[in-house]
């Protein structure tokens, strides 16, 4: 790992305009990771972002860092594979609700047992914006859009109660609402030896409703810590998860006070002790060249 | 409007011409990135009206650094642009697509009001004389800002009674 160097937030934005609507949440977002990442204080050039399909998705091709905008709801392989290859590399992963509780909702359960050294960012905004406001995973019941004409029948995805319950290490909730909050969160996140998820409620100016904009979010929002919750107590954690749609509690709902090993790190290890005994390049070469 | 770590009381006048040199600079960014969006929407009188505003965010940021420059030269910073956020910037959530001058001049104004806040919020708790004079005369320039931007709203012809909702297609099913 490189040592850190003094990074200001503007070293992390690209030369890329972002092409969000005007007002989007997410423009407060790529603010707060610019300042993570100035606090974390690694070089661009040492950070892989990688997202899937949506608005949100965008977001690695603002950051200076390597980027890739990959494929729908598969932005957590992707990021598990370039952390094993490469685990030197400080990763992140973002997406959208859609994205990652929808037609990614697969990956995240077994990212989080393998407990890899991620952190994965979601853009909440209960809806498909890109696709132009159909229902998504964590559209509240009754909601109506161009896919559920007279409301949705379902019950939404609970994102925070979803990793709680696979047993996340670190899990965390932020909005647009106080940027100074969020920066923190993501940062903390990324300091999290292992897995850690945060959810960050990001309004949809177009497609939202009145309720989800910055004004409703201010409305239903509280503080994590003026609370006095103990982040320590996963139990207390996933009570307070439950909230969910009522209630938008933010900063660090769990946070694991003795991180477990990581993947990333076993198989390092195993690596390690595995070649001691191995052949040379050059016997293996020979075992296989010469009879 | 937040901030993060600033123990006003103890707050050096260098510091503080720092950090309002970082206010400028955010509102002059901010600006910035709403002209662009606004030119990436096709809504060209708003994109003209905060490419104005950040000129002169530029130009107040400007005349600052040259007095911090004047009276502490090169002498390093103690404070962070990490410390302020969306002090004299506009939300972003105050821009829109199809915003009119008349809402784009609301929403700077919002931000003239905004900043008048903070140094009026921040004032009873500085301690030193210099730090002192320099936020009220801030404050007072909000107020003279406040005031020029009023005056130009009222110049404005009356909206046509659409809102941005009128350009907007109604979601259709795939």
């Amino acid at each position: 790992m490189s040592a850190t160097c003094d990074f200001q937030a503007k070293d992390y934005k690209s030369d890329l305009k972002p092409i969000w609507c005007p007002g989007c949440g997410d423009f407060s977002v790529v603010q707060g990771i610019y300042r993570a990442l100035a606090a974390i204080g690694r070089p661009p050039h040492e950070i892989a972002f990688v997202s899937g399909i949506g608005c949100s998705s965008r977001i690695p091709g603002y950051t200076t860092a390597y980027g890739f905008n990959s494929v729908h709801g598969r932005a957590l392989p992707i990021a598990q594979g370039i952390k094993l290859a490469n685990p030197d590399l400080l990763v992140l992963a973002a997406g959208g609700d859609g994205d990652g509780f929808s037609i990614g909702g697969g990956h995240i359960a077994h990212l989080i047992r393998r407990n890899m050294d991620i952190t994965y960012i979601v853009m909440d905004n209960q809806i498909y914006g890109l696709t132009k406001g159909q229902l998504s995973p964590t559209s509240q019941k009754g909601r109506v859009t161009c896919t559920s004409r007279f409301g949705s029948l379902e019950e939404p995805v609970n994102p925070l109660l979803y990793v709680l319950a696979y047993g996340a290490g670190f899990v965390a909730q932020a909005s647009p609402t106080d940027l100074a909050g969020m920066a923190a969160t993501i940062e903390e996140a990324i300091r999290y030896p292992g897995f850690a998820f945060v959810n960050i409620q990001s309004p949809c100016v177009t497609y939202g409703e009145e309720g989800q904009q910055i004004k409703g979010l201010k409305a239903i929002s509280e503080s994590l810590v003026a609370m006095g919750h103990n982040p320590a107590d996963r139990l207390a954690a996933m009570d307070l998860a439950q909230q969910y749609g009522q209630k938008m509690h933010l900063g660090v709902f769990y946070r694991n006070p003795e991180p477990a090993p990581t993947y990333d790190g076993l198989v390092r290890e195993r690596q390690a002790l595995l070649s001691k005994d191995a052949p040379s390049p050059e016997r293996i070469l020979d075992l296989f060249i010469k009879k | 409007m937040t901030t993060r770590g600033i123990d006003y009381a103890s707050l050096s006048l260098k510091d503080a011409l720092d950090l309002a040199v970082f206010i400028e600079e955010e509102a002059k960014e901010r600006y910035e990135e709403f002209a662009a969006q606004m030119e990436q929407h096709r809504t060209p009188e708003a994109a003209k009206f905060f490419s104005l505003m950040a000129e002169n965010e530029a130009k107040h940021g400007e005349e600052l650094a040259a007095r911090r420059a004047q009276l502490f030269g090169s002498e390093p910073q103690a404070v962070t642009r990490e410390m302020i956020y969306d002090i004299e910037a506009p939300d972003y959530d105050a821009a829109r697509a199809f915003m009119t001058p008349r809402q784009a001049m609301r929403a700077a104004l919002a931000s003239e009001v905004k900043a008048h806040a903070f140094f009026v919020a921040a004032l009873p708790a500085v301690k030193d004389a210099g730090v002192k004079a320099l936020f009220e005369e801030l404050r007072d320039e909000e107020v003279h800002h406040k005031d020029l931007v009023t005056a130009e709203l009222a110049k404005l012809p009356p909206d046509s009674g659409l809102s941005d909702e009128d350009f907007v297609d109604e979601p259709a099913a795939q």
